[in-house]
């Protein structure tokens, strides 16, 4: 067979896999791709030996297909991780409002937008332009860490002191939430330095060390506030048309692409942080605008953040998938960032044809089942994947986590904050401090 | 402007200074950190701080649990009443309305000078995200009006809407000719928007500079924070609303230029990219030896100019034949409401 059938064969496999794997509320795709890794690695020497033409399109098409699909269990069950925080809110105002569908269709159109964007525009120009921009940015990224932090912390608006004369005690009921919010962010970062510096979980799933904590901050909470909180589910409606044209897609892709190029470029930058950055940015008013970017954002983010360690003259590692994709192989030339691109062109294709199925599967689900009880199993869920990959350690981590993520939704301040978790302890130690903070901490 | 314009437009100013990069390629943050904190600062002083010490001399506060629009009315007349009968400043709070953990009754005031009456409507219950609730619109159908005892004059068109979390502020301002003029967020942009206050504040931490790093440090620390401060003044001078610009020795805002509304999208991207394109360019000078050669107007080209002729041909193209109705911002309530829904 020849190797352009291995590897649409491949991609097409690599696609189907992860978009149903993405309906599951809180499995990330690297999870799964970490088992991949350990398998090929265990298989490199024997004859069952597999081709970098087999792996490396289906690795990309994973991430591609994760990446569209994921949207219908962070906006249909409320499982979002952290790259889909700003979907969701919307997402669910669509779902709540009897259009979950539309809305999660709105977030594929995103993505497939976004594709033809990073294959399209961004592709042809990134060996000639990522290069310049890669040699004069390289010393300065811990700074761009610190702004981006300074401004996450600044811009948060306080939600307390609505009522009553002025004085200390409206003051003290405004910073209520935006003391929360520190506290979040700190107490996460803590959290970060010791899960960073000295991890728990077993050296043998050492790449999902994070996994339990960021499953604790993120999915867990919304599983919670839903079980507790969750309203009758309206009855859902499937549109014919999503009433968007090309005008709002591109408005979309302009927002979209700033902040998951935001997210793919920049180191621990993730998809929430690019997309918030983005909204501020373009201060876009449309919701279709909003929910749409954001699905741009995301796939640029995941696929965009793949595609750089491939760009000739670059060789950037960047995101989960491509430092496991380094471990099995170094990307040698034109060839190799071609094989991607017809990869990820394919893997869009598919994956956004398999999103219709997919949301009115879901909806049919969430439709039969009381969507407490939905919530109840996908937390059920996440507790048992955490519990298998990382053994109860992870679930201890994952516990500690989750106190930290109830802070944002018990005192109405920012989710985002949660993201101290890799931001802090990573930009102190891009600055050539953190090595001090850990060894206050005792840590080192 | 928006928040993140004003702070990336600190950060790009900061870049300006040598020390700044000098600083940066050796691990150190701070003037970029300093850079985008004061090109914020001024918004940050007024909308988490001077606000909740402001005083008001009256608070309209309706019953959640009976809202009476009548009664909303009567008070705003009379705080019109107080401000010409005692010929003085009154500051008005219109309180927002909570009705449970996401949910907010909204409200609405509208002047009309040529009737001189006030008109007050309870409109639907929102959520958070300002969305109304099916089913709520209609709840309250009556327009309750009260007679004025004198024009209100609003230089700018802020509805005087009032939803989720913190209602607004107005003042009124007596005016030679009788009638009121009416300040939307009086406590907004008042002398924390004033360059006056960017260089004391400059000098404040330059002393603390100069105490822990000695003259050096001091004035590098001044020229950033002075000047960061004093792009966030300039910027909201290209608005509407103006600011004070040299307070204590300017007493009210000075008008801005019209040139756009502080909420616009495209200003506000242009700003922010911008200064990324100057932050970019103000690094490449830094690069010591250089593998890649290109001048400002060539990256200027490649970053702004041909992106931006193809984005819009594209949108011409892709509106052709439509009528393309941009939604007017409103400097003051750009900032209040849109800063209070995105969180």
């Amino acid at each position: 067979m020849s190797v352009f059938w291995i590897a649409l064969f491949a991609t097409l496999a690599g696609t189907v896999i992860a978009s149903l794997l993405a309906c599951l509320p809180g499995l990330h795709i690297y999870n799964v791709m970490g088992a991949l890794v350990l398998a090929i690695i265990a298989l490199a020497d024997t004859q069952w030996a597999i081709a970098p033409e087999i792996y490396l399109p289906m690795m990309a098409a994973m991430i591609v297909g994760w990446s569209m699909v994921n949207t219908i269990p962070a906006v249909l069950l409320g499982t979002p991780d952290e790259s889909a925080m700003f979907t969701v809110l919307p997402g669910q105002k669509y779902l709540m409002d009897g259009r979950g569908f539309e809305g999660t269709m709105i977030t594929a159109v995103g993505g497939l937008a976004g594709a033809f964007f990073l294959i399209l525009v961004v592709a042809p120009f990134a060996p000639r332009y990522l290069p310049v921009s890669q040699e004069v940015l390289k010393g300065h990224m811990h700074w761009v860490l610190w702004i981006i932090i300074t401004f996450m912390l600044m811009s948060e608006w306080p939600k307390g002191g609505n009522r009553g004369p002025a004085g200390w005690a409206k003051f003290y009921d405004a910073w209520k939430t935006l003391l929360a919010g520190l506290a979040t962010f700190f107490l996460a970062g803590l959290l970060g330095f010791i899960i960073l510096t000295r991890s728990p979980v077993s050296h043998e799933v050492a790449f999902q060390n994070i996994m339990p904590a960021f499953v604790g901050l993120f999915a867990i909470p919304w599983c919670l506030l839903n079980i507790i909180s969750a309203a009758d589910m309206p009855k859902q409606t499937v549109t014919k048309s999503l009433a968007v044209n090309g005008d709002i897609i591109l408005r979309s892709v302009w927002s979209g692409s700033l902040g998951g190029g935001l997210a793919a470029y920049f180191p621990i930058v993730t998809g929430g942080v690019g997309g918030m950055l983005a909204g501020h940015a373009t201060a876009q008013r449309d919701e279709r605008i909003f929910i749409m970017g954001q699905g741009v954002s995301k796939f640029i983010y995941f696929v965009g953040s793949f595609i750089l360690m491939f760009v000739p003259g670059l060789h950037l590692t960047r995101g989960g998938g491509a430092w496991m994709a380094k471990t099995l192989y170094t990307p040698s030339g034109i060839s190799d960032y071609y094989l991607i691109l017809g990869s990820i062109a394919v893997a869009s294709a598919v994956a956004y044809l398999l999103m219709e199925p997919l949301t009115k599967l879901t909806l049919k689900f969430i439709s039969r089942y009381n969507y407490r009880h939905v919530s109840s199993v996908a937390l059920a869920i996440i507790i048992l994947m955490v519990w298998g990959i990382t053994g109860w350690i992870g679930v201890f981590i994952m516990a500690v986590g989750t106190g930290i993520g109830l802070l944002p939704v018990l005192f109405g301040s920012r989710r985002l904050n949660c993201l101290g978790i890799l931001l802090f302890p990573i930009a102190c130690n891009m600055s050539g401090f953190g090595e001090t903070i850990t060894g206050w901490l005792g840590l080192t | 402007m928006k928040g993140f314009s004003h702070f990336m437009s600190g950060v790009a100013v900061a870049s300006f200074g040598p020390w700044a990069i000098e600083a940066a390629q050796q691990g150190n943050p701070i003037f970029f950190i300093l850079g985008g904190a004061c090109g914020i600062l001024p918004d940050t002083i007024d909308f988490k701080f001077y606000r909740f010490f402001y005083e008001h001399d009256v608070y309209i506060t309706p019953d959640p649990l009976n809202p009476d629009p009548q009664y909303v009315a009567n008070e705003f007349a009379r705080a019109v009443a107080l401000a010409v009968d005692e010929k003085r400043y009154v500051r008005v709070k219109l309180v927002s309305v909570r009705l449970g953990a996401d949910f907010w009754q909204q409200y609405s005031v509208k002047i009309d000078n040529e009737k001189l009456e006030v008109q007050v409507k309870f409109g639907p219950v929102v959520n958070t995200g300002q969305v109304p609730v099916k089913g709520t619109e209609d709840r309250y159908p009556t327009v309750a009006t009260a007679k004025l005892k004198a024009k209100v004059i609003q230089t700018y068109d802020a509805a005087l809407k009032v939803d989720i979390f913190d209602g607004p502020t107005i003042g009124f301002k007596p005016m030679d000719n009788g009638d009121l003029d009416l300040e939307f967020l009086p406590w907004h942009r008042e002398w924390s928007h004033s360059l006056t206050v960017g260089a004391i504040l400059g000098v404040l931490l330059g002393a603390v500079a100069w105490w822990a790093s000695g003259w050096t440090m001091a004035w590098q620390v001044f020229v950033t924070i002075a000047a960061c401060y004093g792009v966030h003044v300039v910027e909201d001078q290209l608005g509407h609303m103006g600011s004070n610009i040299f307070y204590p020795l300017t007493k009210n805002r000075t008008p801005g230029l019209h040139w756009m509304h502080s909420g616009d999208g495209l200003p506000n991207f242009l700003a922010v990219w911008i200064s990324c394109l100057f932050i970019f360019w103000n690094l490449y000078r830094g690069v010591p030896k250089p593998t890649y050669h290109f001048s400002f107007i060539h990256l200027m080209m490649v970053g702004l100019v041909i992106p931006g002729l193809i984005f819009w041909g594209l949108r011409k193209l892709l509106t052709l034949g439509q009528n393309v109705q941009m939604k007017k911002g409103d400097d003051a309530d750009d900032e209040w409401n849109e800063s209070k829904a995105a969180g």
